[in-house]
């Protein structure tokens, strides 16, 4: 049977002229015919498209994500898409460690409880005691561990991967790959090149996608940013601030940032009198990096740089109802592709409440600040120095561009990204159901 | 329709059932799914070639010895095993004569190499940290370069505010 063939015979189905019995052992010897002409898996999701075809159950869908009990961007990501989503289909939750549906309200505001959690353990780590699930472990010598969620991806009639992990192999009719980022090279267990479409997060992760792994994606979808705090006529600050967390490897580049801050202290005190520069971020315990930075403020004295770890919700909202400018070198003398900010959410967030942007020039922050219109993008401290005189000399422009970087910020918010999830699986259902 | 449902119902729990006995997840699939992959080494990152250069540079070390290790062959059948692993030496044993020559001399080849990558590595990390070093350097110039100039800028324009004063002060 044909899949145009496929698809008439179970729309066919619907006729009410067609006498029962005739459809039932009509049904029974298309599965046969399927199953044995292209396995029992072809088979299974022909009658899963029967069901929705006639309407006997919700479309059913399953989103994975080896890191959901992290929290995490990539995992909101997921998670805002399932959130679009959960009154469509019926939707599961695919994780590989216990995790409740409150876990995500308290994380990231998203009320999730109409889904189904499902946790999947792989024996691999659970016996090596891996927490955290790297798929750079596996290489073809050992099994490979994520076939049992391979497996379980042919039950559902849509199954997203939201890992960075190509090693599930999609079973359901439909798949979706969202790609953050293409962190490893086709190797051992590739299969990201067998998803009927892959989504990107910003054209820089597009270009890596088809660099990497020679093949284009189908779908763009910049992540959801709503961190509006409100009150935007409110005068701001002498504050300049960065959010990013403070990596061990120093991917962040708040060591830079800070030199490049006491640099003005020292050598511009006039311009720089009266600013401040926060740096907040997330951190782990006993974190070196976060220690030096510690100790590189407390050898000058008096200087108005201030470290904030893991600062709350309402904290970070008022930091940027605050501050004037946002600084982030991240990608900065990063050779490697996959330490450059993919996209930049915080500079979205940042840019959502006015602050004027001065930017690393790479990856996925030139598709969010134009330069010269709605911030700047720079090449080295010392470009970010010699931007931040110029916007400490004149509180118009700073005016300004804050209101153009408030404008351009709306390109980026929940609503736009939930409503072109909402169109992306709208055409997947449409294509599932669809006769010719 | 109910009818319907219910039979649709039946044969999914039957191929449910007949999927369950299948384990191999490449015949769940029905054909290989595993391809090789070739290493586009010229398009690495740094941190790429790093890892990639490790793991060959491991490979590399446990192949030097060109010779077969004698001691390796072995039978695990229990009465034949003995006289079959000592044809076998016999046999290697006396190839080996008339190609020893020739291994030695892949022998000497392979160490060498083994030992001079290692060196050309040690030698690339080296200029690797002496660019690092000069890039510091150099952006630590251009940061004062850029307060310089924007010092100058400023002294020009205060200077150039005091040099209209006075013609301002002429203007009745």
């Amino acid at each position: 049977m044909t899949p145009k063939a496929d698809r008439n015979f179970l729309h066919n189905l619907k006729n009410p002229k067609i006498d029962s019995l005739t459809a039932i052992s009509e049904l029974a010897k298309a599965v046969e015919e399927i199953s044995l002409r292209r396995g029992i898996q072809e088979a299974s999701n022909w009658l899963g498209r029967a069901e929705v075809i006639l309407k006997l159950r919700k479309p059913t869908l399953a989103v994975y994500d080896h890191a959901f009990h992290f929290i995490g961007g990539a995992q909101k990501y997921g998670l805002t898409l399932i959130s679009a989503l959960q009154d469509q289909f019926d939707v599961t939750i695919l994780a590989n460690r216990e995790i409740r549906p409150k876990d995500f309200l308290d994380w990231y505001g998203l009320d999730l409880s109409s889904c189904k959690v499902k946790v999947i353990k792989l024996p691999f780590y659970e016996e090596r005691k891996i927490f955290h699930l790297d798929p750079a472990f596996i290489s073809l010598e050992v099994e490979n561990p994520f076939h049992l969620i391979s497996r379980e991806s042919g039950r559902y009639d849509v199954f997203v991967n939201n890992s960075m992990n190509e090693m599930v192999y999609p079973l359901s009719r439909h798949s979706v790959m969202i790609c953050h980022f293409p962190e490893r090279r086709p190797q051992s267990y590739f299969y990201a090149d067998q998803y009927t479409s892959v989504v990107y997060n910003s054209l820089y992760t597009a270009a890596w996608i088809e660099k990497k792994w020679k093949l284009t994606p189908h779908r763009h979808l910049y992540p959801p940013v709503d961190m509006d705090a409100g009150n935007g006529d409110i005068p701001k600050k002498k504050i300049i601030l960065s959010v990013a967390r403070f990596e061990p490897e120093g991917f962040k580049r708040q060591r830079e940032m800070i030199a490049a801050f006491l640099k003005l202290h020292r050598e511009w005190p006039e311009s720089v009198h009266g600013w401040r520069f926060i740096l907040a971020g997330g951190s782990a315990p006993n974190n070196r990096y976060l220690s030096q930075l510690e100790r590189m403020i407390a050898e000058y004295p008096g200087s108005p740089v201030e470290l904030k770890t893991n600062c709350s919700a309402v904290e970070l909202k008022s930091l940027y109802r605050e501050s004037a400018i946002f600084w982030h070198l991240c990608g900065w003398k990063q050779e490697d592709p996959g330490e450059t900010e993919h996209f930049g959410m915080t500079t979205v967030e940042a840019m959502q409440n006015g602050l004027v942007p001065i930017v690393y020039d790479g990856g996925g922050l030139r598709e969010i600040v134009d330069h010269g219109v709605n911030g700047f993008r720079v090449r080295s401290p010392a470009e970010l120095i010699d931007y931040s005189l110029k916007l400490f000399g004149d509180p118009k422009i700073v005016e300004k561009l804050g209101r153009s970087a408030r404008e351009k910020s709306q390109e980026f918010t929940r609503d736009k990204f939930e409503a072109r999830v909402k169109n992306l699986f709208t055409e997947i259902l449409n294509s599932m159901t669809a006769s010719d | 329709m109910e009818e319907l449902a219910q039979e649709i119902r039946r044969l999914k729990e039957e191929l449910d059932r007949k999927s369950e006995e299948i384990q191999d997840f490449k015949k769940w699939v029905g054909r290989d799914i595993d391809r090789d992959y070739s290493s586009p080494v010229e398009e690495f990152s740094e941190k790429e070639l790093e890892s990639h250069i490790r793991e060959h540079l491991a490979a590399i070390k446990i192949h030097v010895e060109s010779k077969p290790d004698l001691r390796e062959i072995m039978s695990h059948r229990r009465t034949i095993g003995k006289p079959i692993a000592f044809m076998k030496r016999a046999l290697l044993e006396t190839t080996f004569t008339h190609l020893d020559a020739f291994l030695d001399r892949q022998t000497q080849f392979n160490r060498r190499i083994a030992a001079l990558v290692p060196a050309l590595l040690f030698r690339a990390t080296h200029a690797i940290e002496r660019t690092k070093w000069i890039e510091d350097k150099v952006g630590g110039f251009e940061e004062n370069l850029v307060i310089m100039k924007n010092k100058i800028d400023h002294l020009i324009s205060r200077l150039e505010r005091l040099e209209r004063k006075p013609k301002d002060s002429q203007n009745p």
